[in-house]
């Protein structure tokens, strides 16, 4: 039986009353398989950082389950036993007067039991960090390496990272990349991030979710995503607009292109087998899939306007 | 190092895109048989990929009878033996089928007829075979 680093049941996070209540994170079913690398996906307030807040113990569930290795991240003292484990950088991180080196000195004091100054220092010179600078007066994306530095060098259980490659430029994003997979991944250790930067977690992950206004519109092993969709061209007669396969059918004088959602070879072969031509059949990238979804989305709610 | 270069925005699996790279680099005669690949973990940090989609293609190309794995001793391209009996010719043509469909598909497209695409295709096969035979002829670059 697969453990989950993260899982989420039936997860609601409402703000406000009323009509004006929002609904962040809505009825959100998250499975994080422990030892994976898991991107969760989605465009700005689609609820990814609402979802990572209510992991870390720092946004109380509205209705629902969460459990982060197994405990509950909400109450202590099995919040304070679930922090031990976990290291996690945030999207917005505290401006605090302290240089790099002493804010890693004062993380260290926090896990005296896994932390590794090796692999601190591997960070600090792999992304060309700066040491003796206060942290209030670093750019960007050398706050964004800091906090790295410090969630790394804990070597925990499972590493949160919210939009990990905010204000990184494309050097120090590749040298993070490798440090992920090289020290982030052994003995079963997870990863879980929130991006919108698909090109570079579609090469490390192997498990994605996607979220939309609160809930997940997808998740499972990258591969397995991959596999289900795909474009195809078809010319023929009579050919079908709609199906539970069909994510979008667009025509024109020639022909119409499908973007198909699941088992793409059975419908291919019905539609040959009912006299069309297959013209074109190719795989989709991970941004096309979830522009394709996402578009899905949007149009949705056009019609139901 | 291996020439291995994984495109993530093609939509092919990576685990196949090193499958396929790997096989080329034999089939090409880049690796002989017995030669040693890098580790799980070496590959992936070098490609900035996941070490799980790493090992999944060792495991296929293994079972494939491609590569052998030596318990604490790291992976190696099988033997010669190893490879032409790895895979069945049975298996081997069920795998290129899609390819030729494709070739196939293609050809119709632009009006080219049977006769010039198994040219095309023959051409392909003496073209891999000259270059085989020249690398054997070159001495061996270090690894």
């Amino acid at each position: 039986m697969t453990n989950f680093a993260i899982r989420t049941e039936n997860l609601a996070k409402i703000y406000g009353h009323g009509r004006k209540a929002i609904r962040a994170v809505d009825g959100l079913a998250l499975n994080v398989p422990e030892g994976s690398i898991y991107g969760l996906l989605g465009r700005n307030s689609s609820g990814k950082t609402t979802t990572i807040r209510m992991a870390m113990g720092l946004a109380r569930p509205t209705s629902g389950s969460i459990e982060v290795l197994g405990l509950n991240p909400w109450p202590d003292p099995s919040r304070v036993e679930m922090l031990r484990q976990v290291a996690f950088v945030p999207e917005d991180k505290a401006n605090i007067g302290l240089t790099v080196r002493k804010v890693l000195a004062l993380n260290r004091s926090f896990y005296p039991d896994t932390w590794s100054d090796a692999l601190a220092r591997k960070v600090v010179d792999r992304l060309e960090l700066p040491l003796d600078t206060s942290f209030i007066k670093l750019s960007l994306g050398n706050k964004t390496k800091s906090a790295l530095a410090s969630a790394i060098a804990q070597r925990s259980r499972l590493l949160i990272l919210d939009e990990p490659t905010t204000g990184l430029d494309p050097v120090a994003l590749d040298a993070l990349l490798r440090l992920l997979v090289e020290d982030c991944t052994a003995d079963g250790r997870t990863i879980f991030l929130s991006t919108h930067q698909l090109a570079e977690i579609e090469q490390i992950a192997d498990h994605i979710g996607i979220m939309d206004r609160g809930k997940l519109l997808i998740e499972g092993p990258l591969d397995d995503i991959r596999a289900s969709f795909r474009r195809v061209t078809v010319t023929g007669a009579n050919l079908p607009a709609r199906g539970p396969q069909i994510l979008s059918a667009r025509r024109d004088a020639h022909a119409t292109q499908y973007i198909l959602r699941a088992s793409p070879e059975a419908f291919t072969t019905e539609l040959t087998r009912n006299g069309a031509t297959i013209v074109d059949s190719e795989p989709l990238s991970l941004s096309e899939i979830f522009l394709a979804l996402c578009r899905r989305e949007e149009g949705t709610q056009e019609e139901a306007a | 190092m291996l020439p291995l270069r994984i495109s993530a925005s093609s939509g092919v699996p990576v685990y196949l895109q090193l499958e396929q790279q790997i096989k080329q680099a034999i089939a090409s005669g880049l690796l002989h048989a017995g030669n040693a690949l890098p580790s799980t973990r070496r590959t992936a940090a070098e490609l900035r990929i996941n070490p799980n989609t790493v090992a999944r293609a060792f495991q296929n190309l293994e079972r494939e009878g491609v590569i052998r794995t030596v318990p604490g001793g790291g992976t190696f391209v099988a033997s010669e033996a190893a490879l032409a009996s790895g895979l069945l010719k049975a298996e081997k043509l069920r795998r290129l089928r899609p390819l030729a469909q494709q070739l196939a598909v293609e050809a119709a497209q632009l009006r080219l007829s049977a006769e010039d695409t198994h040219k095309l295709l023959d051409a392909a096969l003496e073209d891999l075979t000259r270059k085989s035979r020249a690398d054997k002829r070159s001495p061996e670059e270090p690894q």
